[in-house]
């Protein structure tokens, strides 16, 4: 086994590389910031984001592992993982905008999509033209997503387009209005659950289409706020309300009764199918470690109550066991069930650090006050981010899935 | 990226090779009975053993051993944990070769290991004392010059196999200093030395662990190991290197236990439906398999760094940690799902209960590796 991480470049990859530098260099614009906290990305700073999404698209960087003929990179997993790694060090991910409808539907697409479909959707998402908000989630449709109330259904006058009326919340991220959405709707009220549902890739600026932001306090998944890269973190979230909304029957991906098929393709991407995410640095906890070792108000903390030190051993031992898993998930050696054990595992560990850095840091972990907030801040967001672990399946569906997985659940 | 996780062919192979061994010559009656015997092993189990060479993997080449990688030796006793099959393989092929190889001089390393490898010698250490801890403060045996020899003398307590033993590596003190960790000496000593008494300690899961007492045991100063009163630093590295091999064995017990819990909860029928459609039963097996899996991954990583020369401590004081109390939480886990029938003696994961419980503290327990951890992460 060889568990380095270190990555020895060929020839033409170390050329690759300095092509990267170089272009990056040139086009990511100086003052492009990196907050952790995705509520401080400013719309000018979102509006740039954007624009180097549209450059890094039209290289084919952008979605660089598709296929070239849909607006993809076509490029392998050694040149992915260098184009990912010198964004990292600019602190970008990609897309370096929220895109969860791009990133999730696309390989719906792919799946589910015919071949005009492919090449109508797909190269507006990978050129970056598009930014897309998934929207699945209901009031009445949480966990239980096949529970959709939003209603499309074909209308009456004129059978090409299905007239949607309903509304979604916790969705989408950063600013709106996005350019389009990738919707779940119930297309028919009287069909079985599962075969009652259809999957649109609809534009955003429809009129009836209303979008209201929500005030929450959640930056993040702490797994998103605590890597190196945090503009793929949504802190955003909003409500879409649909009223007498026409879309055009051309806007359906895959059948009419295939929504939840279609769903299945993005959920399992979400719920960490394929080997699960990148192998991800934990900054947060790199910095507590620090903490404990530079802080001197954190190490008298430390000495003067030795059960503290057991706190900062179950942070470490814990962020070992997350890398661990991620780690075996991107070498390809996991069993079925390690996609959702990751997600589950690094959920579980977030809400418990929240618990432990506050412990270990005091009051001084909730403030990110100039003066007496710690390391920029950072554990302030992470705080907040270990609470937050909704999005992508709660732990409790994770555990449906991964006993699924394990073939004792249903 | 160098990143590659998966066994080599050659590792594939003897893993392969072990669980066909643990399966075909000890199946469940074998395992029990073995656990209950003083030695652990029985003379064909012990000729098999060694016929496939097993007591010399990791031994160099030009001691008469295979040579083979930390790696290889944790493979083997992954598979061999799935029994999870005693006898002194673990004490005498890897911690037993490992401080001869750390300890010994040039002279006893052609002497001992060799023997070692053929299974005519086989070796136990005999380290902690009524005052229990892995610390070398705790090391009160002494070891006094006489005529050119030493005469040793104390009570070892909680000494593994040591009625499978031939020859037991005693730590001994043989100089007050400031320092504890200085003036320590490390010996062979043979178990049919006069003076030497051997007693097992009863309870089930205490396993085959053994009080040892030294009553003025006569040992030639040739076996001595390694200089007078530097024993100490030897021994560590030695320990150091063999904790993860001991973190496969109870990785592999994990593992068995947990395919054990799958299968049983697939199978029992409670309330007319397979007791692993019940949530509060797929808590637990997932859990388990957390466990499981956190044993295995912090175990590997920490072979890898030892056999690729890169600083290991983190790595091992993480290993032990997690595998120890993964082993107990599973076995535990496990009773909660098999209920009344795993608590009978002839259930297998009664075994794994037996030597989890045993294990836990040898070679320290968790809290004493989370200790060290400790100090490593906030000094």
């Amino acid at each position: 086994m060889d568990f380095s991480l270190e990555f020895e470049y060929t020839k033409e990859q170390e050329r690759f590389a300095e092509e990267v530098r170089d272009w990056l260099d040139e086009n990511v614009p100086k003052d492009l910031a990196s907050p952790r906290d995705p509520l401080k990305v400013s719309y000018e700073q979102w509006q740039r984001r954007r624009e180097l999404g549209r450059k890094l698209g039209k290289k084919g960087w952008l979605y660089p592992g598709y296929p070239r003929e849909y607006g993809g990179g076509g490029m392998d997993a050694d040149h992915r993982f260098i184009l990912i790694q010198e964004l990292a060090k600019r602190h970008l991910g990609l897309p370096p905008y929220h895109d969860a409808g791009g990133t999730l539907g696309a390989p719906a697409i792919v799946a589910c999509g015919t071949e005009e479909q492919k090449k109508r959707l797909l190269p507006p998402i990978f050129t970056g033209e598009a930014c897309t908000w998934q929207l699945f989630t209901e009031p009445e449709a949480g966990t239980d997503e096949a529970n959709q109330q939003t209603n499309a259904l074909r209308f009456v006058r004129d059978k090409d387009y299905f007239i949607i009326n309903g509304g979604k919340i916790f969705v989408g991220g950063m600013y709106a209005p996005p350019d389009q959405f990738l919707l779940l709707t119930r297309s028919d009220v009287e069909a079985p659950r599962h075969q009652n549902l259809a999957m649109f890739i609809a534009p955003a600026n429809l009129p009836g289409i209303t979008i209201i932001p929500l005030d929450l306090f959640i930056p993040a998944m702490f797994t998103l706020i605590s890597g190196e890269t945090v503009d793929s973190a949504d802190g955003v979230k909003y409500q879409v309300f649909f009223d007498d909304v026409r879309i055009h029957e051309s806007c359906l991906i895959g059948g009419e009764r295939d929504g939840w098929r279609v769903a299945n393709a993005t959920l399992e991407v979400e719920h960490g199918a394929g080997g699960g995410r990148w192998i991800r640095r934990n900054i947060v906890v790199e910095k507590l470690l620090d903490q404990c070792k530079s802080n001197p108000n954190v190490v008298k903390r430390l000495r003067e109550n030795p059960q503290l030190l057991d706190t900062v051993v179950d942070i470490y031992i814990g962020a070992q066991i997350e890398r661990l898993f991620a780690m075996r998930n991107s070498s390809g050696v996991g069993a079925p069930y390690a996609g959702p054990q990751l997600e589950l595992y690094s959920k579980n560990y977030g809400v418990r650090l929240t618990a432990d850095i506050a412990k270990v840091l005091g009051p001084y972990a909730l403030t990110d006050d100039g003066e007496w907030g710690l390391d920029e801040g950072i554990f302030e967001v992470a705080e907040r981010g270990g609470i937050c672990i909704a999005p992508g399946g709660t732990p409790e569906a994770l555990k449906i899935i991964m006993s699924r997985a394990l073939a004792i659940g249903r | 990226m160098s990143l590659a996780l998966r066994l080599t062919e050659s590792e594939e192979m003897l893993k392969k090779t072990a669980l066909d061994f643990v399966r075909r010559d000890a199946p469940k009656e074998v395992i029990q009975d073995l656990q209950e015997s003083d030695t652990g092993y029985t003379e064909e189990l012990w000729r098999k053993v060694v016929e496939m060479g097993w007591p010399g993997l990791i031994v160099p080449e030009q001691y008469g051993g295979f040579g083979n990688s930390l790696t290889s030796a944790g493979v083997l006793f992954e598979a061999l944990g799935t029994g999870p099959l005693p006898g002194p393989y673990f004490s005498s092929g890897i911690l037993g070769s490992l401080i001869i190889l750390e300890a010994g001089t040039e002279e006893q390393k052609q002497r001992i290991l060799p023997a070692i490898a053929k299974g005519e010698q086989i070796l136990t250490l005999a380290l902690t004392e009524p005052g229990y801890s892995w610390e070398p403060g705790a090391v009160q045996t002494t070891a006094e010059s006489k005529n050119g020899d030493f005469v040793l003398d104390g009570l070892k307590l909680f000494t593994m196999d040591a009625q499978a033993a031939t020859h037991f590596i005693v730590v001994a003190r043989t100089g007050k200093r400031a320092d504890t960790a200085r003036g320590i000496s490390l010996f062979l000593v043979d178990r049919e030395s006069d003076g030497l008494s051997v007693r097992r300690l009863p309870g089930f899961l205490a396993g085959r662990t053994f009080e040892v007492k030294l009553d003025s045991v006569k040992v030639p100063r040739a076996d001595m190991l390694g200089d007078m009163d530097e024993g100490w630093q030897a021994l560590e590295q030695g320990i150091a290197k063999s904790i993860p091999v001991l973190c496969a064995y109870k990785a592999g017990g994990c593992q068995a236990v947990v395919e054990m819990a799958l299968e049983y909860s697939r199978l029992r029928i409670q309330f007319g439906t397979a007791i692993g459609r019940f949530q509060r039963v797929q808590d637990m097996i997932i859990e388990m398999v957390d466990h499981s899996d956190a044993a295995r991954w912090t175990t590997y990583e920490s072979l890898w760094k030892l056999d690729t020369q890169r600083s290991a401590a983190e790595s091992v004081h993480l290993a032990k940690a997690v595998s120890s109390e993964a082993y107990w939480q599973v076995c535990s886990l496990a009773h909660r799902v098999f209920s009344g029938i795993s608590y009978s003696k002839e259930h297998p994961v009664s075994f794994h209960t037996r030597a989890s419980r045993s294990l836990y503290n040898y070679l320290g327990e968790p809290s004493y590796h989370r200790q060290q951890l400790a100090r490593l992460l906030t000094l």
